[in-house]
């Protein structure tokens, strides 16, 4: 296993370096001066130059590159251009929230479309079945920021149940924090899994297994849980690796929306205030979490189908 | 370390199970109290504390509560003329004859926050020095050109020395929050890195702290020393919440008292349906939208095509679709402003109030009887691309077709900056100095440059036709304040005359007031933003 795992991050290694290039080639094509951005109108040109010159911008692109890279993978993004704060400890800082974002979105989306999935799949083409077609429609048709916005005017101003912006201090305020923001992900997610385990559990339970263990005299719910859902299981792995990563990039609109701190909102910001190291620390780090998920997939097929071995 | 899928799966269950008991937890976890006032603000987070290098809007809030200037405007609204202007850290000043030397008086026993010791002539001295070092980053420098010197004449007087004549320089450059009177002991103590995060000032609230999450931004205390009248709300907090529908729904739950509003035609209207106790405070005149043509690009070029444009463009009923923050202009000037042009002194040929007859013949005598077309850029910013959709109907009505394109409002600045455009248009708020704005968008040495060094004179007027660069130096040097406003108005009457530039719109600053906050006075002008040591809740 340990072998395994070092070959998978091998392979990531050139991923992650044309993702350093293609950031760094993007900011440097991006229009907007960040002196212009940080220093505002009123800053003469000398004060400009003088900030080129302090942030190193001033240097031939190879070098700046070059500096880029040896500092990207050494996880040294260095300062915030804007207001002079160190980007790993801006990240340290937000990454948490997403992360949290994340695993509970995708969690309430399993939890809310696995099982609506295999209701739907035990009565094929009857008034569950037709609920989960209408339920993956509309999931897939919300924005998910317009489905925030709803949730909440609802839960959170007309109800009152949950906070309306912040990220929340300890566990049990955070978890409360994160709630709605994950539910609005997770519903989009939940319509995503919901079809896929229908299909998948469809296709399983006509196999000549499920027929044998019927007809030794199996219960029903031991021939889809034990029997259908476990061999469906492989495409509903790769479905929760896309999904999680679709939560990652979702992340971006739900922050800004939910006004809770993230590395998506942390980005948006960067972008529009052309914040090159934070621009460049972010995506780096959501690059390498990207890569970290497609191996933990990796591991997880592995865990769930005994007949994939490492070679 | 082996992971089995049964410990897998009775791992995941265990967080499921966590997440389940948190979802329990129901209830608002939004503290009311009635000692702190929040506000939120349009911006993405917390840039800096530090009053000299301070451009985003929405740090100045916690920046004024913490500082005071030498004088300070009439609270509300900006002075109508230098009688007005506020004693402050100054309790008197007085001008040399020829408005180039200003002697203050500083108030005694003001004290600096946490115990920085008493201020004395060599802390002003020392906070506009800092702001005339170049080798000191403060992006403000440009305004201070016209500072020749700062004497400390005595620990209780200071003398400022300027370069050229300004009667108005009580309310215009001493009026800014980069002129915040700082601790020279803590500057020099912190360092300046540190001093962003953590000022020293004398204002009526000082720094309790500034949060990580940028949607918590900074809190702030009463003064227990203040040597003015303290704050009725112990504690004011300023949150940084970039987003509108976010902003908004914390005001209407009661998580926020205040928050600024968005400068959009309609968002009032729509808001007040919701919420009919809400206060809109508006300090105008805010932001002065303007259109520049491009003086060396065809048609452009022709003085009769930029008129009939100035004719086509019904600039009351944009001010009326943008009310209550929106104004109407009629000079570079606007009319609360001195030397600014009203409803009723503004000279008949230059008002162009619309008229679409004129325009077409004006068009047909240009070679243009059916009009023409030309492409322009805006940014996506509300204000800007609202304006500009307005101007592009009206323009069509009399044959001119813009066609417009959409942009980054980043990019939109960087594009128009390299001098790109056709129509440029531009947004900014000044002082109540009335060549600041002429001299900024209109000074030949303002020209707009390819490699984007230069101004925002983006029709470079000066250079493509003759401007008022003379008319300019000669205003500039004249020490008699009646006589400078004269010669002002003749320059706005040439500007007009010649139209490089269209002045629009004025759009106030804006702020939504809870129905149970009393700010303790009107708003009527100002900078975009005032303070709120009067402020209290309603009982």
């Amino acid at each position: 296993m340990t072998r395994y795992i070092v070959v998978r991050l091998l392979d990531a290694i050139p991923t992650v370096l044309l993702v350093l290039t293609l950031v760094f080639v993007a900011m440097r094509i991006l229009p907007g001066d960040p002196a212009v951005a940080a220093l505002g109108d009123f800053a003469t040109p000398e004060q400009r130059e003088a900030f080129r010159e302090k942030m190193g911008l001033n240097a031939p692109l190879w070098q700046q590159y070059l500096t880029f890279v040896v500092s990207s993978l050494t996880l040294d993004f260095g300062v915030s251009m804007m207001n002079g704060r160190d980007v790993l400890g801006l990240i340290a800082y937000n990454l948490p929230y997403t992360i949290e974002l994340t695993i509970a979105s995708v969690l309430l989306g399993v939890v809310i479309g696995v099982p609506f999935g295999v209701w739907a799949a035990t009565n094929p083409n009857r008034a569950p079945d037709s609920a989960m077609r209408g339920f993956s429609l509309i999931g897939y048709a919300v924005p998910d920021f317009y489905l925030g916005a709803l949730l909440l005017i609802v839960f959170s101003l007309n109800l009152g149940w949950f906070p309306i912006n912040g990220g929340g201090e300890g566990f049990l305020d955070r978890m409360h924090h994160v709630f709605l923001p994950a539910l609005t992900l997770a519903f989009i997610k939940a319509a995503f899994l919901g079809r896929l385990t229908r299909t998948a559990l469809l296709e399983v339970m006509g196999r000549d297994y499920i027929r044998t263990a019927r007809a030794k005299g199996a219960r029903e719910p031991r021939v889809i849980y034990r029997h259908g859902l476990r061999n469906a299981l492989l495409p509903l792995t790769t479905g929760l690796g896309l999904t999680t990563l679709t939560a990652l990039s979702g992340s971006v609109a739900i922050e800004l929306v939910f006004n809770r701190p993230g590395l998506g909102k942390l980005l948006i910001s960067a972008i529009a205030e052309r914040d090159y190291a934070v621009i460049q620390g972010g995506i780096v780090v959501f690059a390498l979490f990207v890569v970290a998920i497609n191996l933990a997939m990796d591991l997880v097929y592995v865990l769930v189908d005994p007949r994939i071995r490492v070679s | 370390m082996t992971l089995t899928r049964r410990a897998f799966v009775g791992r995941s269950g265990a967080v499921l199970a966590a997440f389940g008991l948190s979802s329990s937890f129901a209830g608002r976890a939004i503290a009311q109290g009635s000692d702190t006032l929040r506000i939120a603000l349009s911006a993405r987070g917390f840039r800096t504390l530090d009053p000299a290098r301070s451009i985003q809007g929405a740090d100045e809030w916690a920046i004024i509560h913490m500082f005071d200037t030498l004088v300070d405007i009439p609270l509300g609204r900006f002075p109508e003329s230098v009688d007005e202007v506020q004693p402050s850290l100054a309790e008197s000043w007085t001008v040399s004859e020829d408005s180039r030397t200003w002697t203050f008086k500083l108030r005694p026993d003001v004290q600096f926050h946490k115990g920085y010791g008493p201020l004395t002539s060599e802390d002003v001295k020392f906070s506009f020095d800092r702001l005339l070092n170049p080798e000191e980053l403060g992006v403000r420098s440009a305004l201070y050109e016209n500072l020749e010197s700062v004497t400390a004449d005595a620990p209780d007087t200071v003398t400022l020395q300027l370069k050229l004549p300004d009667p108005l320089f009580i309310m215009g450059t001493l009026l800014h929050h980069s002129a915040s009177i700082i601790s020279k002991k803590a500057y020099d103590e912190k360092g300046s890195e540190a001093f962003e995060r953590d000022p020293i000032g004398t204002g009526p609230y000082q720094l309790e702290s500034v949060a990580e999450d940028p949607s918590q931004g900074v809190l702030l205390t009463a003064n227990p020393d203040y040597w003015g009248e303290a704050p009725v709300i112990p504690n004011l907090q300023t949150m940084y919440i970039a987003d509108t529908t976010a902003r908004t729904l914390a005001l209407m739950s009661g998580d926020i008292h205040m928050m600024e509003g968005v400068r959009a035609p309609g968002w009032v209207p729509s808001i007040q349906s919701q919420s009919p106790g809400l206060h809109f405070d508006v300090a105008s005149p805010g932001s002065f939208f303007t259109i520049s043509f491009s003086l060396a690009t065809p048609p452009f070029d022709d003085q009769r095509v930029r008129q009939a444009i100035a004719y086509l463009i019904d600039r009351g009923q944009i001010a009326e679709a943008m009310a209550p923050f929106g104004q109407r202009t009629w000079g570079m000037n606007p009319p609360s402003f001195p030397g600014g042009f009203t409803a009723e002194t503004i000279p008949e040929e230059i008002r162009y109030e619309r008229n679409v007859e004129k325009a077409k013949e004006l068009l047909a005598e240009a070679g243009h009887p059916d009009g023409f077309s030309f492409k322009a850029y805006t940014s996506q910013r509300e204000d800007y691309s609202s304006i500009m959709l307005m101007i592009q109907q009206l323009l069509r009505e009399g044959g001119v077709e813009m066609e417009l394109e959409l942009r980054d409002h980043t990019a939109f600045h960087a594009d128009q900056a390299t001098g790109t455009n056709t129509v440029y248009q531009r947004s900014a708020a000044y002082p109540p100095v009335p060549t600041q704005a002429i001299s900024e968008q209109l000074a030949a040495t303002s020209e707009v440059k390819p490699d984007s060094s230069g101004g925002p004179n983006f029709s470079r007027y000066g250079v493509v036709i003759p401007g008022i660069d003379e008319m300019l130096a000669a205003t500039m040097a004249e020490p008699d304040l009646e006589k400078r406003l004269e010669l002002v108005r003749d320059m706005e009457v040439k500007i007009l005359t010649d139209l490089p530039l269209l002045p629009i719109v004025t759009n106030g600053y804006m702020m939504v007031r809870a129905a149970e906050v009393d700010l303790g006075y009107e708003v009527e002008s100002g900078y975009a933003h005032w303070r709120l040591t009067k402020a209290s809740f309603a009982s």
